[in-house]
């Protein structure tokens, strides 16, 4: 059994390394200059220069889209989980007319590609006269994050029991004390695991930041890098150095969350 | 879903119409921003608009044009691909690394993340990336080629309707099948202990176990893990987009990359939420039809 | 919460900071620019304001795919859209005529005389700066479209002579083939770099009434002028003239390999020009022929492929005043010289050209411009841009050898039929 322990290890940690492979090439490229990434592609650098991240952050802008970014990832992050976790907590824990079918209504998200609607989506904003603004950006993407926020977190409402909360509820409290001082507290853990997936997924969102906001200084970063990318399609060396700068933060994030996202990802599928 | 346990029902904390306040944000956001445009895209779909004059109506011509368009109806057929090739390269390869990274040991844990950092990277950075890798002149695939001596073997990967799209796949695969094998690890580690331990004591090989274990246990997240990969894939756009936008000539457009042709880059508001519409549709009915055939196998038992 | 509040500020700040200008009049420009042209505008834009102090200049910029498929369209509808935006002459020009958002400037331009300081053949009614006789479009550049740029060195290492007629290219590609050189690139990502090449083609094989009739989709593109250009097309291919990675480089790549010598010529327009300093063989050189004649018999076989640029004011603008101030500003003569020497376009203000110290390359293709017997436009600027899109890849699937010339000129004809007639 030995040799098979062996042969395992040395494969899984193989594939592992080809994947994770490109990744760690394109950061370590952007150190070289464009020529020594033709010359010599796979060496590591020969003197380490950070010139291509400089040019990137300045010729592309990034201090600007970065913000743009972060502003809208927070902002809508923070819409979708908080409502999100609301409306699960109503969905399961309170009962009303029409809940059921309130909450299949927003499952309709989970199935629904964001680009169905980004032609009427469009016409909407401008209507609304929050074309180019990032609030075109923050509140489509809040809106989308809710079917899988809603999802997650009833199932994680489930799962828990309701004990804790009919005691706070015989004790007195009223339905919104419930809500924020007993029920939220126990279920941050998948707050977290929601807010990190969904960090990731409008961190990186393309189609709505390309199309409902144009003006340069508003874009966000995927949609930024790609006009960065059409001016400057032959620079690897600084083009590399903008897409090691857009994946840096999540890559960070998820390296030092990653127990709690594959965690929260398994539980949620459960 | 776990079973709960019969006497633990769901608890009420409370009851009365004024708690829809709760999920009032919630709808309220949603409504605005998925439901109404949805509905928008119906009465557009029923008109000739492009943006800036006013509206005519004219019925189902979008539709009937729709069926005529080949392009669109070839996309179906890209996507099509595409999605048998992510069942391929994202969910078997996923459920194969789920499979061989499965062990409490030194050093897998490691394996298991670095396996699935890809999936957390946009895909505008992973599409970029492999577009410099697969350049036919200068990018990396053909220049180690050449440098091995094979350089009859370089391509243009991108830019051969076959290859492209098969190279396409790669990437996504390369991208996405760290999602599916931590679901399935997850799947796995829930198995107990002693159903295997009963196993070897009956004298079957760890190999057996596999197969006629692990793998049934594991059907019901498979099956929603295929559902995942079926509806996703239908709606891809940003890997597509952002590596060839259809090229060549067409032959990698999904229906997502030609309906924003057709309806923003060329002003043909109605047509490309007709284009939509029939999206949905589909996928919807794909979902429903694989849903309702799969409820049975749903259950699991240990 | 305490993130949430952050985010509040943050967007708070934001928004103040964008309309700290109130107490001026703040000009909105939206317009696409490479590195060069966009370097001229800040110039521009600085003088004028300090000229103007009541008045500032926000310019949004875009490169140019970006500008085209979703950059205006969203300025335009965006509740702050621009005072005054750039825009190709043309159908463009008439579809914001009517759609409201250009203003009319025939009483602005009569004024000081600003409309004599144009070269005369701008306000001709094919030019594409009016529309029923109103003057829309101030024109900033008109180029050429489409020439064969070509390396000197390489044509000289093979003996090659740049070719008068299309049988001599023909012979030139050849010969570049066999020496192991991609013999001519193009980037055709965006599909119209070789679509502009293929209409200029057609339009001196296709009489110009049918040419016409079949962009407007009052005739069929299935006719004996058509399909001698596509059987043109072939011939390349079937030549080896192309670059393989055709359909999945963009324009910038192509000129890339073309100024890395991997490739002796790129068919492309007027923006191909660039310093010296910015090409990384200082050894390299490179010139123009145009379109080699292919029929000897018709009146344009010489004609050159070309179109203008200018900038539209909006017709919502609250500044139209000011708006036309700087438009008038920027196409003073002092001004249009410092635009002809940073981007190597030659300027439709006549005093501008006089004296100007041209690149080479730019006073060849001036020169082309300005003796051409005959001008064509690409038709993504003169027609229905679904039309001329779908041509442009009929065009694609012949060069990349997909589909045979009749069998791409059949599935055009048959596309553009279950499209029905685009409005106009």
């Amino acid at each position: 059994m030995k040799i098979f322990e062996w042969v395992r290890f040395g494969t899984a940690g193989g594939i592992a390394l080809l994947m994770s492979f490109p990744t760690v090439w394109m950061f370590y490229s952007a150190f070289k200059s464009n020529k020594e990434i033709f010359t010599s592609p796979f060496k590591l650098p020969y003197s380490w220069s950070f010139a291509s991240f400089v040019n990137a952050w300045q010729q592309g802008n990034l201090g600007t889209l970065y913000l743009n970014s972060l502003i809208v990832t927070v902002t809508a992050v923070a819409m979708a989980v908080l409502f999100g976790t609301s409306a699960a907590f109503a969905f399961v824990r309170l009962e009303f007319p029409g809940r059921q079918l309130m909450y299949r209504i927003l499952l309709v998200g989970l199935a629904l590609p964001p680009a169905a609607i980004a032609i009427s989506l469009f016409v909407q904003l401008r209507d609304m006269h929050m074309l180019d603004t990032l609030w075109a950006l923050i509140l489509p993407n809040a809106a989308w994050s809710l079917s899988l926020t809603v999802f997650l977190m009833r199932g994680y409402f489930d799962s828990l029991g309701a004990d804790a909360e009919e005691a706070a509820r015989i004790d007195g409290a009223n339905t919104f004390q419930v809500l924020f001082m007993i029920s939220i507290p126990m279920v941050w853990p998948a707050m977290l695991t929601v807010t990190i997936i969904s960090v990731i997924g409008i961190w990186n969102e393309l189609l709505f930041a390309l199309l409902f906001v144009a003006e340069p200084d508003k874009r966000t970063l995927p949609a930024g890098l790609i006009r960065f990318f059409g001016q400057h399609t032959t620079d690897y060396s600084l083009i590399f150095a903008a897409l090691s700068i857009l994946s840096f933060p999540v890559l960070a994030l998820y390296f030092i969350m990653q127990k709690r996202v594959m965690t929260g990802l398994t539980g949620a599928m459960a | 879903m776990r079973r709960k346990s019969p006497e633990r029902r769901t608890g009420l904390v409370g009851s009365g119409a004024v708690n829809v306040l709760f999920a009032a944000p919630a709808l309220l956001l949603f409504g605005t921003f998925v439901l109404w445009p949805l509905g928008a895209s119906v009465s557009f779909a029923l008109t000739n608009w492009d943006g800036y004059n006013v509206p005519h109506w004219i019925g189902f011509d979008n539709f009937t044009r729709a069926f005529r368009d080949l392009s669109y109806l070839w996309s179906y057929a890209h996507v099509t691909i595409y999605v048998l090739a992510t069942l391929l390269f994202e969910v078997t390869f996923g459920l194969f690394a789920a499979l061989l990274m499965n062990s409490s040991k030194p050093g897998y844990s490691l394996f298991r993340t670095l396996f699935f950092s890809p999936v957390v990277l946009s895909w505008t950075a992973a599409g970029l990336l492999w577009t410099f890798v697969l350049d036919y002149r200068t990018g990396l695939v053909n220049a180690t080629l050449r440098a091995l001596g094979l350089g009859s073997l370089a391509h243009p990967w991108l830019s051969d309707p076959v290859t492209a799209l098969i190279a396409l796949s790669l990437v996504s695969g390369w991208k996405y099948s760290g999602f599916y094998m931590i679901i399935f690890f997850a799947a796995i580690r829930r198995i107990p202990q002693d159903v295997y331990e009963a196993a070897t004591i009956d004298g079957a090989s760890t190999w057996q176990q596999v197969i006629s274990i692990t793998v049934p246990l594991i059907r019901s997240n498979a099956l929603v893990c295929v559902l995942f990969a079926v509806t996703g894939g239908y709606s891809a756009f940003d890997l597509f987009f952002t590596m060839t936008n259809g090229q060549p000539n067409g032959a990698t457009d999904v229906p997502v990359t030609w309906i924003l042709k057709q309806g923003i880059a060329q002003n043909q508001i109605g047509y490309g939420a007709a284009l939509t519409l029939i999206l949905v549709v589909i996928i919807a009915g794909i979902a429903a039809i694989y849903s309702r055939s799969t409820d049975r196998l749903r259950v699991t038992q240990y | 919460m305490k993130l949430f509040a952050l985010a509040a500020v943050s967007i708070a700040s934001l928004m103040a900071a964008s309309s700290a200008a109130w107490a001026q009049t703040e000009l909105r420009i939206a317009h696409q620019a490479g590195t060069e042209s966009a370097k001229v505008m800040d110039e521009v834009v600085a003088d004028f304001e300090k000229l103007h102090p009541d008045i500032s200049i926000k310019q949004l910029v875009f490169s140019s795919a970006d500008y085209e498929n979703t950059g205006l369209v969203t300025q335009l509808q965006s509740s702050t859209p621009p005072d005054i935006y750039f825009q190709w002459a043309g159908y463009p020009v008439e579809r914001d005529v009517k759609t409201g958002t250009a203003f009319d400037l025939t009483g602005a331009m009569a004024t000081d005389g600003w409309k004599e300081t144009f070269q005369p053949g701008l306000w001709t009614a094919g030019s594409g700066t009016t529309v029923d006789g109103h003057i829309y479009l101030v024109p900033t550049s008109v180029g050429v479209d489409v020439t064969l740029w070509y390396n000197t060195k390489l044509f000289k290492k093979l003996n090659l002579d740049t070719p008068k007629t299309w049988a001599d290219l023909m012979t030139d590609v050849k010969a570049i083939a066999a020496s192991g050189v991609t013999p001519i690139v193009i980037g055709n990502k965006e599909q119209w770099p070789l679509g502009n090449w293929i209409s200029q083609i057609a339009s001196r094989l296709v009489p110009p009434a049918d040419y016409e009739a079949a962009f407007n989709q009052d005739g069929p593109f299935k006719i004996p002028g058509f399909q001698h250009a596509f059987q043109l097309l072939k011939d390349l291919h079937d030549a080896g003239a192309f670059n393989i990675d055709m359909a999945t480089l963009d324009q910038d790549q192509g000129m890339a390999t073309f100024f890395q010598s991997a490739a002796a010529i790129d068919p492309i327009g007027w923006w191909l020009v660039r310093p010296k300093d910015q090409i990384s063989d200082p050894d390299f050189d490179y010139a123009q022929f145009n379109t080699p004649i292919i029929d000897d018999t018709t009146s344009n076989k010489d004609n050159v492929s070309g179109s203008g640029e200018g900038f539209i004011v909006n017709a919502h603008s609250e500044h139209k005043d000011a708006a036309i101030a700087f438009l008038k500003f920027m196409t003073s003569a002092e001004n249009q010289a410092k635009w002809i020497a940073a981007t190597g376009q030659s300027s439709p203000v006549i005093a501008a050209n006089v004296g100007a110290n041209l690149d080479p390359h730019v006073a060849e293709i001036a020169t082309l411009m300005n003796t051409a017997s005959s001008l064509t436009a690409p038709p993504d600027t003169s027609y229905p841009l679904p039309v001329a899109r779908t041509f442009y890849q009929a065009a694609a699937y012949v060069a990349s050898g997909d589909k045979s010339p009749d069998d791409a000129l059949d599935w055009l004809d048959a596309t553009l039929k279950s499209m029905g007639k685009q409005t106009n």
